[in-house]
């Protein structure tokens, strides 16, 4: 299973795979533990449990990992959503059974309730899941690394080596609730740790939302989709594959774990020759697309309505963040009509138009209340205060949008048709 | 006119408050209740660290302040901790009277308790706690949250649910308590 997915579309050294980020999500959750470990009281069974979760945290991504995440979500398909998976395996299967004869009975429930983050979160939970975990510290740079992208580097070294363990308030609004101990940065990795933030808001455009990957993704989903309703309404032979494909298999019974166990990577792409053959008009069209890596064109409306809004000199940070939001509602505007007008072709066996729609907060602070788990944590003039806070750069980020649509080359109607809708659009908010 | 209105939505609830609501988890919490009691299906919540949230209220509350419907204020306890303080801007007459009225008394709920209550009745409708007879969406509560439900505030959640309940509300709230 491919880490990126179809990043190799853009980026042609992101082959890397789940297994080797889990490899060094251990590596660093075991960094991680050794910090926390370093205060004999904190050496306890949880450490091993969250260890334990680090290893096999992602156990449960199917092939391309988000894309077909997204399918099970939308048509409500339980085991193709990694964390549904992953609770089943490391519940009940080979790896439970080695996790309870290794560490203890009951262990393997101790881990996939870490995974599940449902438990209370506490110290040991944090080097799972918080915004400063193993996962991530693992994944900026392996994709990073895999890319060849320079422009996010990540100072793990320096960071692990100015983590420590600290104590700090929990509260809901304005009601104080107890006290836990986090990770918690010293004031050293001040600058290392504004760059970790920067650098991973700037994966997202530049990595994983990359138009390119991101329309690849839309015609997976689209082709995963289209099969879905063969198969459905009794039609696999209009699929192209046979009757006992895995694929056709897990869509004909996708709560079977059995059956999502089958597939992976290597398989959808040697099941694409026989896609391409499908006597189903979408589905040979989308196969053979991945196969040939000819995309549909991006429309980016977002872009384009920025530029409608210029940034002005002299705009206060209050000026800014209504420009954000006119753009945002005026994109959303436009976009809820490009979406109903291609629901309105599908239906009348049109061209496809393909929507590609994604939010990303840089750093989510104060998304819900505060909670240590979600925040970066620095020791200040001995206060330890979170990230946010301190740094202008990290409280002034703006989030991150993409708002596109995709269209074939040759549909000339449909991008005269978006183009009618931006156009129309103009002077309204 | 724009076909994107969720913005005003968001606004609408702290408009229903009263004009001002303190805090993040409150909004989220009051918005849940306000949703299962049948006043608004416009926002999808899920399962997080403090309960029910949804991205989608985060999202809209975020382009209700970037457009000064509301504002909203960062303020610090004395113990040093931070919250949010969301008012309207201009205060629209009450569109529905017996939606304010629930969510303000829901907003006048302590944010731990009503975190509490809420998360209580999610367990229910979504997890399914309690539905069977079997298990029991406060003692599941208590077990996820135990630094939040000790000091006699589940028992404080559980009266302030009760009274939400006798609120008249288009759908009852679940019967939990």
């Amino acid at each position: 299973m491919r880490q990126l997915g179809f990043s190799e579309f853009v980026f042609p050294g992101a082959t890397h795979t789940r297994f080797s980020h889990s490899v060094g999500v251990f590596h660093i959750a075991r960094a991680l533990m050794a910090v926390i470990e370093s205060d004999p009281a904190n050496r306890t069974h949880q450490s091993l449990v969250a260890l334990a979760a680090a290893l096999v945290h992602d156990l449960g991504h199917g092939m391309f990992s988000h894309a077909f995440e997204d399918i099970g979500k939308r048509i409500n398909l339980p085991m193709a959503i990694h964390e549904n998976v992953s609770d089943a395996l490391v519940r009940e299967s080979e790896i439970s059974e080695v996790l309870n004869r290794e560490l203890g009975r009951g262990f393997s429930e101790e881990v996939a309730d870490v995974i599940r983050n449902k438990n209370p979160g506490n110290l040991f939970d944090s080097v799972v899941s918080s915004q400063f975990d193993a996962d991530r510290l693992d994944y900026m740079q392996r994709d990073r690394l895999m890319t060849g992208v320079q422009g996010s580097g990540v100072d793990a070294t320096w960071i692990l080596a100015n983590l420590e363990v600290g104590t700090v308030r929990i509260n809901a609004d304005e009601e104080e609730a107890g006290e836990v101990k986090t990770l918690v940065l010293g004031p050293k990795a001040f600058h290392a740790a504004e760059h970790y933030v920067l650098s991973l808001f700037q994966l997202y455009p530049n990595v994983y939302l990359h138009k390119t990957t991101r329309g690849a993704e839309k015609i997976f989903s689209s082709l995963i989709l289209k099969l879905y309703g063969l198969v459905q309404d009794g039609r696999n032979d209009l699929s192209g594959l046979p009757d006992n494909h895995p694929i056709i298999l897990f869509l004909s019974n996708p709560n079977a774990i059995e059956n999502a166990l089958l597939l992976d990577d290597a398989l959808f792409w040697g099941s694409l020759h026989f896609l391409s053959n499908s006597k189903d008009k979408l589905v040979a069209e989308y196969a053979s697309r991945l196969e040939g890596r000819r995309l549909l064109k991006c429309i980016d409306v977002r872009r384009q309505i920025e530029g409608q809004i210029p940034v002005r000199r002299g705009m206060t940070p209050e000026d800014r963040q209504e420009r954000e939001a006119k753009i945002t509602i005026k994109v959303k505007t436009i976009m809820k009509e490009i979406t109903a007008r291609s629901i309105e072709r599908e239906r009348n066996k049109e061209r496809q138009i393909l929507i590609d729609e994604y939010r990303r907060s840089p750093y989510k602070k104060f998304q819900d209340s505060q909670t240590p788990l979600n925040q970066i944590l620095i020791r200040h003039a001995g206060v330890i205060e979170d990230m946010a806070h301190l740094s202008s750069v990290v409280s002034g980020a703006e989030s991150f949008e993409v708002n596109r649509a995709y269209v074939s080359e040759d549909d000339t109607e449909g991008r005269t048709m978006i183009a009618s809708i931006i156009q129309n659009s103009v002077g309204e908010v | 006119m724009s076909a994107y209105d969720l913005h005003e939505r968001a606004a609408s609830i702290v408009s229903d408050a009263g004009g001002e609501l303190i805090g993040r988890t409150r909004l989220q919490k009051v918005a849940y209740l306000s949703r299962l009691a049948g006043f608004s299906d416009e926002f999808e919540f899920e399962y997080r660290h403090y309960g029910p949230f949804s991205d989608d209220l985060a999202d809209a509350m975020k382009l209700a302040t970037g457009l000064k419907l509301v504002t909203e204020e960062e303020r610090r306890t004395d113990w040093g901790g931070w919250y949010s303080v969301f008012t309207t801007v201009q205060q629209d007459g009450v569109r529905n009277l017996e939606r304010a009225n629930f969510i303000s008394a829901a907003a006048r709920i302590g944010a731990i308790e009503l975190e509490l209550a809420a998360t209580a009745a999610f367990l229910f409708e979504v997890e399914g706690f309690g539905k069977d007879g079997k298990d029991d969406p406060w003692e599941e509560t208590a077990r996820r949250k135990p630094e939040k439900a000790g000091n006699g505030r589940l028992q404080k959640a559980r009266i302030a649910f009760r009274k939400l309940r006798e609120i008249p509300t288009p759908i009852p709230l679940p019967e939990i308590v």
